[in-house]
């Protein structure tokens, strides 16, 4: 009987079409990502069954943290700016260029206001390095540091929507404070975020 | 093999057209599929897919005007007010109506789960339905106390969408029975 010979086939694979799909599905990530930005401080979020999506733009974000530091975040940096300034007249500060910079690039901080200036002339590996102390939020002294922040942000953006981060074990005091802020101010509707969940738990 | 354009076909030697090298426009792709695969798998992790989601909460505005005469009552009856207390414990009561010698209250602790929190909403829901009418909605009072956590009143939150209950208040435990509850449970108000 003759050998039966199989024909021997190349290994090699028209790699055309993997390219394409590689390339397509590279081009859809690169178009849709919107990077993580930096955490200040690990926030765990709650899950609920509400559905609304959190707006795009004019956030303005009060993140609270498990000990009870409030951080303090605005999504553009033109507003940003604008509140810097707000910020100079308010409490007697002055910021150089390269500050200014600096804050407009900030996405989320947390100390006093006055010590924005030494926080803000670190450079970046110190400042990513640098562990926030949380917002001001007790208003002794007649400083209302948290409620000021809200009122000038919300004066140089008239849209801007309230946004609450806090973490699942957040205590409710810590909330409360925030809240008690920005009803001071006149802002009675405001959102918490939450992660999606189904209700049949 | 390249005489088709050559009319002598004597002349073979010599004249012969000198053609450059076809060389194949196939281009060995795997590495290109390489770098696309590691890109996306780049940007898959760096992206945040599921975008977080919002509740919504209004607050009644704070206004010094109003004084507390023009506040409208509310039958204690139709009300369930739940304390939040740490340990994730809900503690729940019905205030009465008016305190008489026989009156007597009931007190209760439950969880955040389905067979806790929701079970005692929708009962009270078909309570108030049978003692009033059909249309009575029942008034949730939600009374965070200092040791309760986030999650918890965002849980409180949620079963009021679940059970579709329209009328609740966050409000400051200052009622006294709520500190009646609070010493028996032994947690603190302020």
């Amino acid at each position: 009987m003759p050998k039966v010979k199989v024909p021997r086939k190349s290994t090699a694979i028209d790699m055309t079409a993997m390219c394409d799909v590689a390339f397509l599905l590279l081009t859809f990530f690169i178009l849709t990502t919107k990077f993580r930005p930096q955490e200040v401080a690990q926030i765990d979020i709650p899950s609920s069954t509400a559905q609304i999506p959190i707006p795009d733009k004019d956030i303005l974000m009060l993140q609270i943290s498990p000990d009870g530091k409030v951080f303090f975040g605005l999504d553009d940096q033109n507003t940003r700016l604008k509140l810097l300034t707000r910020l100079e007249e308010g409490y007697s500060m002055k910021f150089t260029d390269d500050q200014k910079n600096a804050f407009r690039l900030t996405e989320l901080w947390g100390m006093d206001v006055r010590d924005l200036p030494k926080y803000l002339s670190l450079d970046n590996n110190a400042r990513a390095a640098y562990i926030h102390p949380g917002l001001k939020v007790d208003t002794t002294g007649g400083d209302p540091q948290l409620e000021n922040l809200i009122l000038w942000a919300r004066q140089e953006n008239n849209n801007l929507r309230i946004a609450i981060k806090a973490d699942k074990t957040t205590e409710y005091k810590a909330f409360d404070q925030v809240i008690e802020a920005l009803q001071n101010r006149k802002v009675n509707r405001f959102n918490l975020i939450t992660s999606a969940r189904s209700a049949k738990e | 093999m390249a005489e088709m354009n050559v009319p002598d076909s004597g002349a073979k030697k010599g004249k012969k057209k000198v053609r450059s090298k076809k060389a194949s426009t196939r281009v060995d792709l795997t590495a290109m599929v390489d770098l696309g695969f590691l890109l996306i798998t780049f940007f898959m992790l760096a992206t945040t897919f599921n975008k977080p989601k919002t509740m919504e909460i209004v607050k009644p505005a704070k206004d010094d005007k109003v004084k507390d005469e023009e506040v409208p009552a509310i039958k204690m009856s139709k009300t369930v007010s739940l304390l939040l207390g740490n340990n994730d414990k809900v503690y729940w009561y019905v205030s009465p109506d008016e305190v008489t010698a026989e009156t007597n209250m009931e007190l209760d602790s439950v969880d955040y789960s389905s067979k806790g929190l929701r079970a005692v909403i929708q009962r009270r829901i078909k309570e108030v339905h049978e003692q009033w009418t059909d249309t009575t909605n029942l008034f949730v009072m939600i009374k965070p106390l200092p040791g309760s956590k986030y999650k918890n009143i965002v849980d409180v939150l949620d079963e009021m969408t679940i059970n579709d209950v329209k009328t609740y208040a966050i409000l400051k435990p200052d009622d006294p029975v709520d500190s009646l509850v609070c010493v028996k449970v032994g947690q603190s108000r302020k």
